[in-house]
């Protein structure tokens, strides 16, 4: 949910507009767009074989911003973006697929789930298990980096819409007051948790699943409050520049789900294959794993998507043939 | 137990401490003890030496990552291993978290104090024009610069003729090896490779 949060800030969008720029020449029957992460490029390949196997269709997978794509899926330069997560994009979907009807959106969604993680040994030695475990100083000591006293966690990059609201969250809970709030690029967070597994101490972060870090690592998710839109009152920073002092959250994020989306003349240019898309599932142990093959183990996503449609044969089959 | 008894029975007022496996505790570690230290055995405390490490990352094998507040740095290796080298830091930690890049890199490099520390320490007001490389020069035998973009960024990965401040948070501001370790690291690191300055430590970061 972060990354895509992270796609409304200026940097990603600003980046994504060279994506056409870099586009190849429709050779191929097909253009499916690719996120930059790791579970997004897997599915990308993943569809693309299996359409290629199931239908005779080339599809070419390029990578371009979420923005982009939408843009493409409505004037009919994208056929297929293979993880738009919901509600985070819901005002694309308010206009592409609700208002112009150039976009579907396929029913079926992968649940995500984002909020606060800690490593195993901070969990069952220092007891940090649910979120109010933050509020007690004797136990955020532990997460002390600096000698101050106050523990240290990393609430997400600093482009990314998330983190302000983490930034919220921690007020509202009132562990911003035992823990100093780090902002950093996520490569950077990620690191301090490879850096205190292997050498067994504590850290509480912000995370995200389905993210390899938990096939990486044993990490335990802090359990909170259900989500409760009453109690989740998020002012935007573009809305109004006291955003932070007016917003309020003390209860977990909402669930999220991400589904495949594609062109809505994919209907009448080719239904088997528009049917098929509204069939393709994935469980959110397979995301994990398809983040960690690609983006730990770098395997290469074509070849890595051969074997799993090879491997999943008559899953796909059934996908396109019920 | 891997430093002396005599090394555990000082005062505890130091910020470093050294990890024991054996107790799986973690024992405090300061200059005093850290010189005493070197003078009996001739090397760093056994959690400051080089060693191969179980390190599991989703970063590429060649990348460096830097714990400031542990005093180590790590070389991701193929295998989810990394090498881990003790390092000594800024009194301040390193003052900066981050993503960077080996820009260059330099063996036996020349030293140049910066203008403020020539104007306060004569020693350093001797080499105004700048050190030759050698010995007793401290950037040591190996620097690594470390670039944002295409932008020197001041901060080096780089020897020292200090080889006892390993684990400890006493040079100013750049990230010291030892000789043999930055020779060694030198051998193996790329010009381009990513390092990572973790934001967990003393003092490690700005703009937070």
């Amino acid at each position: 949910m972060g990354r895509i949060l992270r796609l409304l800030g200026p940097v990603a969008l600003a980046m994504s507009l060279s994506a056409f720029a870099a586009m190849p020449g429709r050779t191929a029957d097909l253009v499916i767009a690719m996120p930059n992460w790791s579970s997004g490029q897997a599915t990308a390949h993943i569809l693309k074989v299996a359409i290629d196997k199931q239908f005779g269709l080339e599809a070419d997978a390029v990578e371009m911003g979420t923005l982009i794509a939408f843009a493409g899926l409505d004037s009919g330069k994208v056929d297929i973006h293979p993880e738009v997560w919901l509600p985070n994009l819901d005002n694309l979907v308010e206009r592409y697929v609700t208002g112009a009807g150039s976009v579907a959106i396929s029913p079926i969604g992968v649940p995500a789930w984002q909020g606060i993680c800690a490593t195993r040994n901070a969990a069952d030695i220092y007891g940090i298990k649910d979120i109010s475990d933050l509020s007690d100083p004797q136990k955020t000591a532990a997460l002390d980096t600096d000698g101050d006293g106050r523990g240290e966690m990393w609430i997400g990059a600093q482009t990314w819409s998330s983190t302000g609201i983490e930034r919220v969250r921690a007020n509202s809970y009132g562990y911003a007051k035992q823990l100093t709030l780090l902002e950093m690029p996520e490569d950077v967070g990620m690191a301090a948790v490879d850096a205190a597994q292997a050498t067994d101490k504590p850290l509480v972060f912000a995370c995200y699943a389905p993210h390899a870090v938990f096939e990486l690592h044993d990490i335990v998710r802090l359990t909170e409050p259900p989500y409760d839109p009453a109690k989740w009152n998020i002012v935007l920073p573009s809305d109004d520049p006291a955003w932070l002092s007016k917003s309020s959250a003390t209860v977990a994020w909402d669930a999220a789900h991400y589904h495949i989306a594609y062109a809505s003349s994919l209907r009448s240019r080719h239904p088997d294959l528009a049917a098929f898309l509204e069939r393709v599932a994935f469980e959110p142990e397979e995301a994990i794993a398809m983040s960690y093959a690609l983006q730990v183990e770098r395997r290469d996503p074509q070849e890595f998507a051969e074997e799993w449609v090879s491997k999943n044969a008559e899953r796909v089959e059934a996908w396109a043939r019920p | 137990m891997v430093l002396g008894l005599s090394l555990l029975t000082g005062q505890a007022v130091a910020q470093t401490q050294v990890y024991d496996p054996k107790t799986r505790s973690w024992v405090d570690y300061d200059r005093t003890k850290a010189y005493q230290y070197y003078r009996q055995h001739q090397q760093v405390p056994e959690p400051f030496r080089r060693q191969v490490v179980t390190f599991r990352t989703a970063e590429e094998p060649g990348t460096i990552i830097i714990d400031g507040n542990q005093h180590f740095l790590y070389l991701v290796q193929p295998g989810q291993q990394a090498i881990r080298y003790g390092i000594g830091v800024g009194r301040e930690g390193f003052g900066w978290a981050g993503i960077v890049r080996v820009g260059r890199t330099a063996e036996w490099p020349r030293w140049t104090p910066p203008a403020e520390m020539v104007a306060r320490d004569p020693n350093a007001r001797k080499w105004a024009g700048g050190q030759p490389g050698g010995p007793d020069n401290p950037l040591g035998a190996r620097a690594l610069y470390l670039y944002e973009g295409d932008q020197d960024t001041i901060y080096r990965i780089h020897g020292t003729p200090e080889p006892w401040t390993m684990g400890l948070s006493v040079s100013s501001g750049c990230i010291r090896m030892v000789n043999d370790d930055i020779i060694d690291l030198h051998s193996r690191v790329k010009v381009g490779a990513k390092v990572i300055v973790l934001m967990q430590g003393a003092a490690l970061y700005k703009g937070v």
